[in-house]
């Protein structure tokens, strides 16, 4: 049976099968990993390569100069560089999160190399004490390095997104005179921690430390042997070390330990119960250590790889050439010079299926399904065997092929699941489809020109997002399109980056032709951002693409920025204002003003109405000076006249200013100016005559201030000064006054019947009424006596108005309803007039009535 | 009764917009922790207090201030500044922060615009070297429901900015808040627009769709059918006139403001003189539901009704034998405050409209909308110019006179302005400036069309019942606003058959047909059909007055939903509520 030979190649540690399935054939050529450092970036990440300089090797032929190269995880080469950077040896290289490549050289200084080998400017340092006391030796965790000096010292970067370094406090023994040497060094991640930051884990002589930002505390690791037996007198003597090796597991919860006399020794951290101890056949350390998982430990001497567990032998691999143990979250990757393989855990449902002899459920749906391929009834029987079970084993069907990196074997697989699912009623069917759609994306990444080996754990644990970000930067836009198209993402991510890269890989090619390329492809996505497109397209020096990018741009609160930016200030205006945002175009009229002379700007702005209002608005509030400037310069001589009308009147309101000095001088000044600049243009005459009449005004109210003695006058109208001087008995400066300013006899009759009631001077009023017949009647008498509430004044006057239904209504205000009455019966259409008085009389006291009951209530 | 409206029985979830907002400040003012003072420019404050609890605000642990050029007295270390995006307001805060650093008073400040940042008050912060000092943030508030049917923008110098300073910022402002509505009521298809800002809100906001489009599938049907747009420039004619509605007349003689009137409590008949105090008004007041669009002769004749069978109930409790009789009397009580209420306020009324000086008022306002003697009117605004009656009046009347009539003759023109300066001072240059630039008041340069669009659209009915009205005449006594009568049109017939009368008032129209983008166009059609009928709730029409609207307008719109074959609901929006008074008082300004 085809099932056999899958477990064939399984090994067995205790009760666990394990198994390491090549992944791919390296494709590269003449790379041989003991010649070379390495760095290998997880998640099935790319793999980067340089010349150990700390070696001596033989040079074939091949520059004496060293290259870093950068191939994906099956070999290919993607990019390459060569390394000429001062600052000595290489020591510690790593890719980061973000897939950037960290390279520490002697000195502490940190060269950053994106995927495509390109250095990131600026280079950093590991600070200034690292400089003066040389790098020995490099830890790096996910997003952050350790560094160990010549003098014992630890430096950290927490973040290599901050780059951020600090120094961590010294270890005891290794800063002081005897000058021990650390024999090794481990961290756990920050997010393990209690303090959640780093811990630096320093063996040195027979102890280790735990060194975090500021602490340094001791690890004590006690021999099993003499923990038992009670005796621990001694406080060094039941020490396990010293340790010559040891590394953290990834979930940060046990440490492993290779001890002086050659035992591996994995311990809990935070109880210190001691999970494996046991005894290799070398007390060598081994060249590198790694979990596999959670579950067991790599150790990899030359030509020696050994699995140990917890429980059971180790199991042994032998490799005749050099390997990298790359650790996964799920197993452990390992490469040599030809070949990539995955050494991982069989999941149980791969296991409950192929297991030799498995009779579980999934296993003999497995085999129905083979038997239904060949037409045979066994197929029947075995699914009635497992009816109960069957959506159990379809589940298990679908998980082991998600597992699987063979693709024969996963459609197996796959297909299995279909099979029972066609009998299962229950069965939530998207869990196939969800799986297909994992896998296509999978094995579309596990392409060798690809090179991105992950395992479906990996992928879940890294997200979808995390993965196209990581196409994308390696330039597999298509890839990442189809991918994004294909789960339903958002693609603009995609197109965007897509965007830039050609902008920045196309610089021979004509604005409009890449223009036209870029389009098309924008065009995809739905409002996507051609204004950051554009951005990049200045950024890259390409001035003219980024205009013709910004054009397409649908938001214009992002279109105008960039427009001012690329200094197209006047197709800014024009958008700015036809969007209608009027804070756009104050945006535009604030650059244009910093950056123009005023004469050029305002010019700019007199043609664009909206510019011009809103710029007239802001400065009207707060650039008064200005604004006249601008008025001068676009002919707009009356709004300077304007300006100064309104300043003079500034002046006198400013209590600062009018303090002792005779103000009126200046004020007059100011407006009698404003009126010659009226006087220039015929439209304005009316404004001209009022402002000499104003200026004139002033001085007379300034002179009566100054006759008077009572400061009463000044900025009241032409009425009310005349009304002051009769109130004051002043009849003459009235007259005066009246008759500078050709006040019509009109206005003099209202203006002084009122004045004279306001003081009660009705000996006055009546003389003024006999003074000659009145020119439009006694209604301003009526009115004024009515006004003062003054009844009997009113009725002497009230028979002499002419009109009678302005008698009739006068009688009516005094509340004289029978004379009213009779004087509306009088008149042609009185029978109106009665209606309204009617109606006036008896609505108050429909109130009156109305609101006698709820008196109290409310 | 509460200030803020109850919006249960709103047609739109405006409710659901008046939370949001409320949620939106709370959470800006939650981001600051400690004591804090809160500083508010004073018409903001009003428009807020529409939207939260002044006590709610003050469970915040906020002391409230309002906004002035003198410094704010706090002991709070950190002061938040809630402001309109007003230059001046800028002023204030700089010179706040300025006399803090002289005093060496340390303080954390805020500055909140509202509806959102601005580059040019943030420019002047920065020319103040107060910039740097200040946490700048945003609450977009684009709109406040007044009333169930009302929305207002809260843009009072609207009309102002656009047709004097050229500042179309609230035009924006309007497109915006229309596509919040859009947000959350979908995709309104149908718009029709009469005037310059209301065709560019039209063209703004097919832009923002496409910007920041609204997905159909987000917010399913659109409840709104149809947008009508109109400038308050179109019409001048009708808020130049005295409302006489029964809200209408509260609103001329007394003022309402954001939802409430404040009188003095004796009018309301308390026995604490001098003392003031607000009386809501809003549909919560069912008394005024029913009231407050009626003509306010009718509103005396229904209070009456009232209070008299309220009386005979109140004369025979006495032979009241049966508890459930006394229940039903008891819950007619219930209605007693809301009674008092109005009595005393309706009274008040009558003792500004039975003065002559309104009555004449109203003469005038009949003689110039009826384009009967200008003679006659002129001469009035003459003798009120010499009586020095309140200015608002006359520059009311005149304005009335210059559009009905397109201007006065130059002669006239010069000798009234002139007449004006004497009586009320030279300061008051730029107001009639600014009333001139706005179109308001105006030499005569051609002959006047009002005759003909008068004729054409039967603006004034005779024999008007004002008890049982059969036309929107009924507001104004015999007066159909012109603004009703084009809106009255537009949601009937559209545009197309009064294209010719269109023509001869100011500004372009325009109307159009817009769409959303659904994803799948198949879903959309399918919900159009079924949905249409299914929920027995009507197609609403959103009428939105650029420049503000009148209580009497509002009223008359009701009048229309109401009517029998209406097929719509009408929810109204307005940059603000305007009466002639206050609309003039925007242009008012003065040189000192």
């Amino acid at each position: 049976m085809a099932n056999v030979s899958v477990a064939a190649e399984w090994q067995l540690l205790y009760d666990r099968y394990y198994r390491k399935p090549e992944i791919y054939q390296m494709r590269w050529k003449h790379v041989d990993l003991s010649r070379n450092k390495v760095a290998c970036a997880s998640f099935g990440g790319p793999i980067a390569v340089i010349r150990d300089d700390s070696k001596i090797v033989q040079l074939y032929a091949e520059s004496a100069l060293r290259k870093l190269r950068i191939f994906n995880s099956a070999g290919i080469l993607l990019s390459e560089t060569i390394w000429k950077h001062p600052g000595g040896r290489l020591i510690g290289m790593s890719w980061s999160d973000d897939q950037t490549l960290i390279c520490i050289v002697q000195d502490g200084t940190i060269y950053r190399y994106n995927i495509h080998a390109e250095l990131i400017e600026p280079n950093m340092s590991m600070g200034k004490e690292c400089f003066e006391q040389n790098v020995v030796e490099c830890v790096f965790w996910g997003n952050g390095v350790v560094c160990l000096t010549e003098g014992g010292q630890l430096f950290c970067i927490s973040d290599f997104e901050m780059m951020k370094p600090f120094k961590l406090p010294d270890v005891p023994g290794l800063t002081e005179d005897d000058m021990l040497q650390p024999t090794c060094l481990a961290v756990r991640e920050p997010e393990y921690t209690m303090s959640g930051t780093v811990e630096v884990l320093v063996a040195v002589g027979d102890e280790i430390f735990g060194v975090e930002e500021d602490s340094v505390q001791t690890f004590r690791v006690d021999e099993p042997s003499f923990k038992d037996s009670e005796t621990q007198n001694d406080d060094y003597g039941n020490l396990i070390g010293p340790v010559q090796k040891m590394i953290v597991s990834p979930n940060g919860k046990f440490l492993t330990l290779f001890t002086h006399d050659g035992r591996i020794v994995v311990v809990e951290m935070e109880t210190k119960q001691i999970a494996i101890d046991y005894s290799c056949e070398s007390a060598l350390p081994p060249k590198q250590m790694a979990w596999c998982g959670m579950d067991t430990v790599l150790l990899y001497w030359d030509e020696d790889l050994t699995m140990v567990g917890p429980l059971g032998d180790p199991v042994h691999y032998f490799y005749d050439e050099p390997v990298i143990l790359i650790p996964e979250c799920d197993g452990v990757r390992i490469l040599t010079n030809t070949s990539l393989e995955f050494l991982q855990r069989v999941p149980d449902s791969t296991e409950s299926i192929f297991k030799i002899g498995s009779t579980s459920p999934a296993a003999l749906l497995y085999d129905a399904l083979d038997h239904f391929d060949r037409r045979s009834a066994k197929a029947d029987e075995n699914l009635r065997l497992i009816r109960s079970s069957l959506s159990e084993a379809v589940e298990s069907c679908i998980d082991a092929a998600g597992h699987e990196f063979d693709v024969t074997r996963q459609r197996a697989l796959l297909r299995a699941a279909s099979y029972g699912q066609a009998f299962c009623s229950n069965f939530q069917r998207e869990r196939v489809q969800e799986t297909c759609r994992t896998l296509r994306v999978l094995n579309a990444v596990r392409d060798p020109d690809i090179g991105i080996p992950l395992s479906i754990q990996q992928y879940k644990l890294l997200t979808p997002v995390v993965l196209i970000s990581r196409l994308i930067n390696a330039h597999h836009h298509l890839l990442a399109l189809r991918i994004s198209e294909y789960l339903d993402m958002n693609k603009e991510v995609v197109i965007m980056h897509w965007a830039s890269a050609k902008i920045t890989a196309s610089p021979s090619t004509p604005d409009t032709h890449l223009l036209e390329i870029l389009l098309d492809k924008l065009q995809l996505c739905r409002g996507i951002s051609y204004a950051a497109v554009a951005t990049h397209a200045d950024n890259c020096g390409r001035r003219k693409l980024a205009a013709m990018l910004v054009e397409h741009e649908p938001r214009s609160t992002k279109q105008v920025p960039l427009l001012l930016s690329i200094g197209e200030e006047d197709t800014a205006l024009v958008k700015a204002t036809e969007s209608g945002d009027t804070d756009l175009v104050y945006l535009v009229i604030f650059h244009i003003w910093q950056k123009r002379p005023p004469l050029e700007f305002f010019a700019m702005i007199q043609g664009r109405v909206l510019a011009r209002d809103l710029f007239v608005a802001y400065s009207r509030c707060y650039k008064h000076e200005f604004l006249k400037d601008f008025f001068l310069s676009t002919g707009q001589i009356h709004e300077v006249a304007f300006l100064l009308w309104k300043e003079s009147w500034d002046m006198g309101k400013n209590p600062m200013a009018s303090k002792g000095s005779p103000l009126y001088g200046p004020r007059i000044k100011l407006i009698e100016k404003a009126r010659n600049l009226f006087s220039q243009a015929k439209e304005h005459t009316f404004e001209s005559k009022a402002a000499e009449e104003h200026a004139k005004l002033l001085k007379i109210q300034h002179e009566l201030e100054a006759s008077t003695k009572q400061a009463i006058f000044v900025d009241s109208s032409i009425n009310d000064t005349i009304r002051t001087c009769i109130v004051l008995g002043n009849n003459r400066a009235a007259i005066k006054v009246k008759t500078e300013f050709k006040v019509s006899d009109k206005r003099w009759y209202w203006l002084k019947a009122f004045a004279l009631a306001t003081i009660k001077d009705w000996a006055a009023l009546e003389k003024f009424s006999k003074e000659k017949r009145p020119p439009m009647g006694f209604r301003p008498f009526v009115e004024a006596c009515i006004d003062a509430d003054e009844k009997a004044e009113a009725l002497k006057y009230i028979p002499k108005l002419s009109d009678l239904v302005e008698r009739g209504e006068a009688y009516a205000r005094i509340g004289m309803a029978k004379e009213a009455a009779d004087a509306a019966a009088q008149a042609n259409d009185g029978g109106e007039l009665l209606e309204r008085f009617r109606k006036t009389f008896s609505q108050n006291a429909i109130f009156d009535t109305l609101k006698m009951p709820f008196q109290g209530a409310s | 009764m509460a200030q803020i409206p109850n919006l249960e029985n709103a047609p739109l979830n405006l409710k659901s917009i008046r939370e949001k907002s409320q949620r939106e400040l709370v959470n800006l003012l939650k981001d600051i922790r400690g004591t804090k003072c809160l500083v508010i420019d004073p018409k903001l404050s009003g428009s807020i207090s529409l939207i939260i609890q002044t006590s709610l605000l003050k469970e915040l642990g906020l002391e409230l201030r309002h906004l002035s050029a003198e410094p704010v007295q706090t002991e709070c270390t950190k002061v938040i500044y809630l402001v309109r995006t007003q230059l001046s307001f800028m002023k204030f805060i700089a010179s706040h922060i300025q006399n803090d650093i002289s005093k060496a008073i340390q303080r954390d400040y805020y500055v909140y615009f509202v509806p959102r940042r601005s580059v040019a008050c943030e420019k002047i912060l920065e020319q103040e070297q107060v910039h740097n000092l200040v946490t700048v943030k945003e609450f977009p508030l684009y709109m406040v429901p007044l009333d169930e049917d009302v929305i207002s923008f809260e843009l009072e110098l609207s009309e102002k900015d656009c047709l004097v300073d050229g500042d179309v910022s609230s035009i924006w402002h309007v497109a915006k808040a229309i596509h919040e509505l859009e947000f959350s009521f979908g995709v309104i298809s149908k718009v029709r627009a009469k005037g310059k800002a209301s065709v560019r809100v039209a063209d703004i906001l097919n832009r923002m769709q496409v910007e920041e489009p609204v997905n159909t599938n987000d917010v399913g049907r659109p409840e709104v059918d149809t947008l009508i747009l109109l400038d308050r420039e179109v019409d001048m004619v009708t808020p130049m006139c005295s409302q006489l509605t029964y809200e209408g007349l509260i609103d001329e003689f007394l003022h309402i403001s954001n939802g409430a009137v404040e009188v003095d409590s004796s009018v309301m008949g308390a026995q604490q003189e001098g003392r003031k105090m607000k009386v809501p008004l809003n549909s919560s007041d069912k008394l005024f539901k029913e009231t407050r669009d009626l003509n306010f002769e009718v509103v005396v004749q229904v209070l009456r009704q009232k209070a008299m069978s309220m009386k005979e109930d109140y004369t025979e409790i006495n032979s009241t034998q049966t508890v459930s009789e006394l229940k039903d009397f008891v819950k007619k009580l219930n209605s007693l405050p809301e009674m008092t209420r109005h009595i005393h306020l309706a009274q008040h009324l009558t003792t500004f409209t039975s003065k002559q000086s309104f009555l004449s008022q109203l003469d005038m306002e009949q003689t110039l909308v009826e384009a009967e003697s200008y003679d006659i009117c002129y001469e009035y605004i003459e003798e009120m110019i010499h009586k020095q009656e309140p200015l608002t009046n006359v520059l009311r009347l005149l304005v009335l006179f210059s559009v009905t009539n397109s201007g006065l003759p130059k002669k006239q023109f010069d000798y009234i302005r002139m007449e004006l300066l004497h009586s009320y001072g030279f300061e008051h240059v730029v107001t009639l400036n600014n009333l001139e630039k706005a179109g308001l008041l105006k030499k005569q340069e051609f002959k006047s069309n009002w005759l003909t669009v008068k004729r054409t659209l039967k603006l004034i009915v005779q024999d008007t019942d004002t008890s049982r009205p059969n036309d929107i005449s009924y507001v104004y006594s015999g007066y159909a606003p012109l603004s009703i009568r084009l809106i009255q049109q537009a949601i009937h017939s559209g545009w197309r058959p009064m294209e010719d009368i269109l023509k001869l008032l100011p500004g372009p129209h325009l109307e159009t047909k817009r769409s959303g983008f659904p994803s799948s166009p198949s879903v959309d059609s399918l919900h159009g059909a079924s949905n249409g009928v299914a929920d027995g709730r009507r197609s609403i029409v959103l009428v939105v007055f650029i420049g503000g609207v009148t209580f009497a307008e509002i009223s008359a719109l009701r009048y229309l939903a109401s009517k029998e074959g209406m097929a719509y609901d009408l929810i109204i929006a307005t940059t603000k509520i305007v009466n002639g008074a206050t609309l003039i008082e925007t242009f008012m300004e003065k040189l000192g």
